[in-house]
């Protein structure tokens, strides 16, 4: 049942964020257009009402800029980076995105399996707690003093380009109590399962507790790192800002906090889609272990 | 099996009450506006204006601190009660056995709990008028998004709990639908939980207040948090910034830090004292 639901959450999201937003801009005062394209800080309001459907209602609107999204057609940017095409802009922050979250997973997935194996004192949950505790925008703004004081506050090529990228991703798996959850919260789903008789009797067996219960806890483990992957992704918004990183989340912010309507959309769009994807990676994982644990044992052919 | 040691819940109480009653004294404290910028007051240590000094226009740091206090504290209550209601509702759910709004809730989780959380909140900030420029529609909007994840645990404790038959097990002792609901498994059962997530999201409000000032403050762009006549804690972390690159505000950065620091410790502590027996 659950992984059904995934597969619908997952082919749902990236029509009700759109949606969510169209419902958000007619439900509040004033005029839609006036919403996306403030006075004072873009002009040519009709051309754009008429190129958005926002003349044609709510799910003329929707309809126009989904239709439009699905081809790749986000519109042009008007004040992040005034007439490129926002799809370009999404386009080059994706790589930048992709390094901060894949390099941020490293210490996340390193701890998951060092705490699986036993690998970890406990002793040492103190210390991960401990930094678990420093936020993100804390911690992002010490190596950014640090990257400033090396290089300059020019310093966006190189080694103080690839040093903003690995001190995000060092932030994104470290603070906010990402590693500490990771460590923690991997222990304490196999702690649990070892509870139960089944892997008891394994080890009176003289067989690893661990590979018994591995199957089982799987889709739990799964589920544990797609909200990692999640938390890291919202993350990157404050960390890629602080530290300079040319990311989806810097674009996103620019766009916020310049009311670039398109910018924002398309970016919102990009993070759906990933959380989407992310649904159906889990859903999928939660169905091929289910497969894999109920597939019948080969039973041994008995000699006569 | 050596039983783990737990921290006493008396202290917890303590230094949880004392740290709520000194940020909402400095909230309750905190001016309309700040004093007029005095440059011949400029980077004054504490010791040369008590308590905290002043920053780099002469505006004594503890007008800041309190304003940022004032910006922080109810929103951040709002949003951990808003919790705190939302984990309550699937505890019960569970435990009364209405299947029907269980699955509900499990379904709409699934969705909001698929969303990135400042993705939203950005959007959010995005779409509301100028003249709602707050923390509080922010911070309710934290909380629906982090209410998943509380429901689902405030779930599964009660779950364990027996879930239904727990509930008929103390019906059969003679007890009151209304009481087992709210006192066997709301105050006895879930308040843990309870506490614990409201507690974590009220943090998280007063980090996300700070992440989204301090990236407005660094770009010289008002923040959508606050309005403009008001100073948010990010202030003082962006001037101890400066410090690290040559400024003489040092006691600025201190006093952000302890500040955020604070507000960590009171949450921590929150969750000590409310810990199961």
């Amino acid at each position: 049942m659950r992984p059904l639901v995934r597969w619908i959450a997952a082919v749902a999201l990236p029509l009700a964020v759109p949606a969510v937003i169209t419902g958000a801009l007619w439900i509040l005062p004033g005029d839609p257009a006036e919403i996306i394209c403030p006075p004072g800080i873009c002009t040519g309001r009709e051309v754009l009402s008429a190129r958005w459907g926002l003349d044609r209602g709510p799910w003329g609107f929707y309809t126009t800029w989904l239709g439009h999204a699905v081809t790749g057609d986000f519109g042009n940017s008007w004040r992040v980076a005034q007439g490129l095409p926002v799809r370009d802009l999404v386009l080059e922050s994706l790589p930048a995105t992709g390094q901060v979250v894949a390099l941020a997973m490293v210490p996340l997935v390193l701890g998951m399996v060092a705490s699986a194996a036993g690998w970890l004192p406990r002793r040492a949950d103190g210390v991960w707690q401990f930094v678990g505790l420093i936020p993100s925008v804390i911690l992002a703004l010490g190596f950014a003093a640090v990257v400033q004081i090396q290089f300059g506050a020019a310093s966006n090529e190189g080694l103080p380009a690839l040093l903003r990228v690995v001190f995000a991703a060092l932030v994104l798996g470290v603070a906010d109590g990402a590693l500490a959850d990771a460590i923690v919260g991997t222990r304490s789903t196999f702690d649990e399962e070892f509870k139960q008789r089944y892997a008891q009797i394994a080890t009176l067996r003289g067989e690893s507790m661990l590979s018994n219960a591995l199957p089982n806890v799987l889709p739990a483990l799964v589920g544990q790192l797609r909200a990692r992957v999640l938390a890291v992704v919202s993350g990157t918004v404050v960390v890629e800002v602080v530290l300079g990183v040319p990311g989806l989340g810097e674009l996103l912010w620019s766009g916020t906090l310049l009311q670039d309507f398109g910018v924002v959309l398309a970016a919102a769009w990009a993070y759906a889609l990933l959380s989407g994807a992310l649904l159906l990676t889990q859903a999928m994982a939660e169905v091929a272990v289910a497969t894999w644990v109920r597939a019948a044992p080969p039973v041994p052919e008995r000699s006569p | 099996m050596m039983a783990e040691a737990r921290p006493a819940r008396g202290p917890a109480i303590a230094l949880a009450a004392v740290l709520f009653a000194g940020l909402a004294v400095l909230a309750a404290v905190a001016p309309e506006f700040v004093r007029t910028p005095d440059l011949s007051a400029r980077y004054l240590l504490p010791w040369q204006s008590p308590p905290f000094g002043t920053d780099d226009r002469g505006i004594p740091l503890w007008e800041v601190a309190a304003q940022g206090s004032r910006i922080v504290l109810v929103p951040a209550m709002v949003a951990g009660a808003l919790t705190a209601a939302a984990a309550t509702l699937a505890g019960v759910a569970r435990c009364a056995g209405w299947s029907w709004l269980d699955t509900g809730l499990q379904a709409v989780g699934e969705l909001v709990g698929s969303l990135p959380r400042l993705v939203v909140v950005l959007v959010v900030a995005l779409l509301i008028p100028p003249t709602w420029k707050s923390l509080l529609p922010i911070a309710v909007v934290w909380a629906f998004l982090a209410a998943p994840g509380a429901m689902d645990e405030a779930a599964t404790t009660a779950g364990r709990l027996g879930g239904a038959r727990f509930v008929e097990a103390l019906k059969a002792h003679g007890f009151s639908a209304a009481r087992i609901l709210l006192y066997h498994v709301i105050v006895l059962n879930l308040r843990p939980v309870l506490v614990r997530q409201a507690a974590e999201v009220g943090m998280q409000v007063v980090f996300l207040e700070i992440a989204l000032s301090y990236l407005a403050v660094s770009r010289n762009e008002p923040s959508f948090t606050h309005p403009d006549s008001g100073y948010s804690w990010a202030t003082l972390l962006y001037q101890g910034y400066t410090a690290a690159l040559g400024e003489p505000l040092w006691h600025a950065m201190a006093l952000g830090v302890g500040l955020v620091a604070a507000v960590a410790t009171l949450s921590r502590a929150l969750r000590a004292a409310a810990r199961a027996r």
